[in-house]
């Protein structure tokens, strides 16, 4: 994260550098079904980013020794593609990547009902294909969208959104930009039809007025996301809504 | 990849199949599956295409990097190939270190462009023994429903006919179109249930035996072949084959050819 | 927290589309079926799907599953691996199953499992029993149980068994491309009959994986009769 005033992100009248004001979310798109050979999959798109993800599963628990006796296990992987990023991303093991996979896995540890499954295996596979911040949260939308899609049962989707500060100013959805000169960004796993948490980081600098606000900022945009989230399933099934 | 027995009722099947001159998918023998190519789609990259086969999706992506050139060779620059099939592009695909077929279709695909001597490594110098760019291009899948090979090789070609050289954020001049003089097209061909098919879906690849790779450019000049797997093919089969990949190269490169960015 | 009338979407036919978290209010004497499970929130949805009513039963149809075991189900299994004594069965679930030797088609000596049965072959079975660890066993005695050595396989989600493949439609099907057909809980079905038969059942097949409708399919079936596809 920047400092305070280093790069002027926000104007006098609230308005942020790609026109967006303070409590204002990237434009977002879903779709479902984009990997055919998946049991189920979506694309998001969200500003800029572009992430897919494909569920597989329940299925045979390879090796064994990974296999729970009373419920699945939620194998989640998350990734950049190379190209995803202005400066190439080598392909390979990274810990960025790996962080992202476990929390994104405990998140939905919370809503999969893996004890339906015993000894099986659901595999999730995100990939990011065009990065422009906010990939983890882009991440976990697409998965939730996926694991829908794959017929996986679930007690409410995971809907997912940072929202942080620049230049002083608590703003929704932070961009690339506002993401690295920003003062703070706090990413959200919400359950939308309960308001309860699964997911939650922190970096950089809040209040404990800013922090709500911030936290407002998300549980609002979460509302929108889940709408786009149920939108995108029912028009995957001849569904007009 | 971890690849589950084969169905000998499969193998029957396509045996039969075969014997009437037919395919699971009802296709005939030298027939491809639609084929869709989209370039300019991924922002971060210098070139880029999404090429859909069927079921079968890939991406590629060209980035270019700064190197020091070789000592033996002052005044060029570099290409390299990256294949990647993740997990995300089928249930048997799993993770870890690439797989040997991973590494297979990157250097296989990586061959035909090479030899075609479609780009001119001496274009890529900025400063002679300092300075050169390297074009990487990195190949990714996201659906595997069979001939990764002709799709990676498609993609490959149309990203690359597509870049454009980022001189202006290096700061060593004017962005450029990356010169490529050709268009090496891949065919990929298949035994299954005992002939040659053209383009085989994964079920194909699943039941059938041994493949060859071919890659044409212009004028029908042969720049790479590939067998894989065990098996024996005859001359005729050969040519037969050698014939469709001429007719489907001239096909393929009309349409990389016309491409152009939005 | 998500009210808005995109929460409840309705398709085509006017039926309810559900996703998963949503709310169907309190229980209230309904009893929750199929994708549904109740809790202080009342009665919440899981799957995916179309909510049906039937009679005091709320039940999800799901827009897709994958197969879930159930004993005495009628099994198309691949085989995958052989122990001694024992094969594993890929029966499209979410574990193998296991087919010991006690309840395969014959016994053999020691090292002789492959002879009976070989990895890749394909068998028709039952599920015997899901033990509470859910390890589930099948077995091939019974009657028609056993190995699948000609036709074809095809294979179509599970949940579109019992909705698609009734019993009208299977027998439409078998006279007019003249096959039999063995249709399996598991989502596969064998097909055994003349090459063109045989055709026309893939395209039937084809025409119930992209979404065809029970319409639809009766008409596709209709002109199978009328003389074949072509």
């Amino acid at each position: 994260m920047g400092g305070y005033g280093d790069v002027q992100m926000i104007d006098a009248d609230g308005k942020r550098v790609d026109g967006r004001g303070a409590g204002d979310m990237r434009p977002m798109t879903i779709e479902v079904g984009v990997i055919p050979v998946a049991d189920g999959s979506a694309r998001v798109t969200w500003g800029t980013n572009e992430v897919v993800a494909a569920v597989y599963g329940p299925m045979e628990a390879h090796p064994r020794k990974i296999q729970k006796q009373d419920r699945a296990v939620l194998d989640v992987r998350y990734n950049m593609a190379p190209f995803s990023t202005t400066d190439r991303m080598r392909p390979g093991f990274n810990r960025r990547s790996r962080e992202i996979g476990k929390v994104t896995r405990d998140a939905f540890e919370s809503v999969v009902l893996t004890e339906l499954y015993p000894r099986s295996k659901i595999r999730v596979e995100i990939e990011v294909l065009t990065a422009e911040a906010g990939t983890r949260c882009a991440g976990i939308n697409a998965a939730s969208v996926a694991l829908a899609d794959a017929g996986i049962p679930m007690t409410d989707m995971v809907v997912s959104v940072a929202s942080g500060k620049i230049n002083g100013t608590v703003v929704c959805d932070l961009n690339k930009e506002e993401d690295n000169n920003g003062e703070a960004d706090l990413p959200m796993g919400i359950l939308p039809n309960s308001g309860e948490l699964v997911f939650l980081q922190m970096d950089g600098d809040l209040s404990p007025a800013e922090f709500k606000e911030a936290w407002d900022y998300n549980m609002d945009a979460a509302s929108g996301i889940h709408d786009i989230m149920v939108a995108a399933l029912n028009a995957a099934h001849g569904g007009e809504s | 990849m971890s690849a589950p027995p084969v169905p000998k009722l499969l193998r029957d099947h396509l045996s039969t199949l075969a014997d009437n001159d037919e395919r699971l998918d009802g296709r005939s023998r030298f027939e491809g599956r639609d084929l869709n190519i989209e370039v300019g789609i991924l922002p971060r990259a210098e070139g880029s295409a999404k090429v859909t086969m069927g079921d079968t999706i890939v991406y590629a992506g060209v980035k270019f990097q700064t190197m020091t050139p070789y000592p033996d060779r002052p005044a060029s620059g570099g290409f390299m190939t990256s294949a990647e099939v993740r997990p995300v592009c089928g249930r048997h695909w799993e993770a870890g270190p690439p797989s040997e077929e991973a590494i297979e279709l990157g250097r296989v695909v990586d061959r035909g462009i090479r030899e075609s001597g479609c780009l001119d490594m001496s274009d890529l110098c900025i400063l002679p023994g300092e300075k050169a760019w390297q074009v990487i291009l990195d190949l990714f899948a996201i659906s595997d429903d069979g001939n990764l090979f002709d799709a990676f090789a498609t993609a490959g070609i149309a990203a690359l006919r597509t870049a454009i050289i980022p001189g202006e954020r290096f700061d060593v001049g004017e962005d450029r179109p990356l010169p490529i003089s050709k268009s090496p097209i891949m065919c990929s061909y298949h035994r299954v249930g005992g002939r040659y098919v053209y383009d085989a879906n994964i079920r194909e690849e699943i039941g059938g035996d041994e493949r060859i790779h071919i890659t044409l450019s212009d004028d029908g000049h042969v720049h790479s072949l590939q067998k894989g797997l065990k098996g024996v093919f005859t001359a005729d089969e050969f040519y037969e084959i050698m014939d469709h990949a001429k007719q489907r190269t001239e096909a393929i490169q009309a349409i990389i050819n016309s491409l152009e960015v939005n | 927290m998500s009210q808005s009338s995109a929460a409840e979407g309705r398709d085509g036919r006017g039926q309810t589309l559900v996703t998963p978290g949503q709310s169907l209010g309190p229980a209230e004497g309904r009893t929750a079926g199929n994708g549904l499970v109740v809790t202080e929130r009342g009665m919440i949805v899981t799957s995916a799907g179309v909510l049906v009513q039937n009679g005091n039963t709320m039940d999800v149809e799901p827009h897709y599953t994958r197969y879930t075991p159930r004993p005495a189900d009628l099994i198309i299994g691949v085989i995958e691996s052989v122990r001694n004594n024992l094969w594993f069965v890929d029966i499209l679930g979410p574990f193998n199953a296991l087919l010991p030797m006690s309840l395969g088609p014959a016994k053999a000596d020691f090292g002789g499992t492959r002879q009976i049965i070989d990895v890749g072959e394909t068998i028709l079975c039952r599920i015997q029993e899901v033990e509470e660890t859910h390890a589930c066993v099948v077995t091939m005695k019974g009657l028609g149980l056993r190995k699948i050595q000609s036709g074809i396989i095809e294979s179509i989600p599970p949940h579109l068994v019992k909705k698609v493949l009734t019993a009208t439609m299977v027998k439409n099907l078998k006279s007019s491309t003249d096959c039999r057909i063995i249709v399996a809980e598991n989502g596969r079905v064998w097909v055994e009959g003349p090459t063109h038969g045989q055709h026309m059942a893939r395209t039937f097949f084809d025409a119930v994986r992209n979404g065809a409708d029970d319409g639809e399919l009766d008409i596709l079936v209709a002109g199978f009769l009328d003389g074949g596809a072509e």
